[in-house]
């Protein structure tokens, strides 16, 4: 039980970090989009992370504290004003002159993914560190 | 026949066993508090190690009264009620209370200790060998 609930949480750790690290991705990209198909332009998003509890042996009832493993639970569009830039020429300008460009700072999402990449770099050391304990405690029986 | 068994295999090997299954414990407690580290509202655990390996041992081994075959042991087999929370770091606004540096520190000394274990037991038993390889010649 204790290696594989180990390796479940990481698992699940290691791809909601994957799934923030896209959607950051995504909004440095896009940060010059200025048309989406859903018509305006690009909308930052967001990602909704949720900790799930393990499933225990005993249900909820005995376990008042419980393991948890992160997830992604919604991907979700940043409500707040794109910012207006006076461009006359340019083809998605409305009546006055002005391009809506998404409401993306790029030095934000860049230090977003550098916290991003250290937490999953986090997870591998975790998970290199449990992989070491079982080794040690496979090795246990060599040569006996 | 068992007692003598347990004569010659002595307390040592059970008790590292004993130890090294709560510290693979704590590292299930402390591997989910850092993936947990950017989770908003969670709250980190922690194994308490030292009560848990007395009680293991047989110190206050006062654990609840069986007086039925359907009650339950609550501190024993079920794994999860080892765990404790741990309020050693500051909350943040999103109301996670994780420090990822303590708690990677944690993990790494706890891989350490267990890889100690492990090592002891190795020994135990390589030394139980020599004794069985002596009387053979």
């Amino acid at each position: 039980m204790g290696k594989f609930s180990s390796m479940e949480v990481i698992a699940s750790g290691l791809s909601a970090v994957r799934q923030r690290m896209n959607v950051i991705a995504s909004n440095v990209a896009n940060a010059e989009t200025t048309r989406t198909p859903e018509g305006g332009p690009y909308r930052r998003r967001d990602v909704v992370q949720i900790a799930n509890s393990m499933p225990s042996q005993f249900g909820t009832a005995l376990d008042r504290m419980s393991l948890y493993k992160p997830a992604v639970q919604a991907v979700i569009a940043d409500p707040t004003e794109p910012r207006q830039v006076y461009q006359p020429g340019h083809p998605d300008a409305n009546n006055e002159g002005y391009v809506a460009y998404p409401n993306i700072n790029v030095v934000t999402s860049m230090t977003d993914m550098m916290s991003t990449a250290r937490l999953y770099q986090a997870n591998i050391t975790a998970l290199e560190q449990v992989r070491k304990m079982e080794q040690e405690a496979a090795r246990i029986s060599i040569r006996f | 026949m068992t007692e003598y068994i347990d004569k010659l295999f002595d307390r040592t090997v059970p008790m590292l066993q004993t130890d090294m299954t709560l510290r693979m414990k704590r590292a299930e407690a402390l591997v989910s508090n850092i993936t947990n580290a950017e989770t908003p509202g969670y709250r980190a655990v922690d194994v308490n190690f030292g009560g848990e390996l007395d009680r293991a041992l047989g110190k206050n081994a006062q654990s609840l009264k069986v007086t039925d075959g359907q009650h339950m042991d609550v501190l024993s087999e079920s794994g999860k009620s080892f765990l404790v929370a741990d309020n050693s770091g500051v909350t943040r606004p999103d109301g996670n209370n994780v420090d990822i540096d303590v708690q990677m520190g944690r993990l790494a000394s706890t891989s350490g200790d267990f890889a100690t274990s492990a090592s002891l037991v190795r020994k135990k038993l390589q030394m139980l060998r020599t004794a069985i390889r002596f009387a053979q010649r």
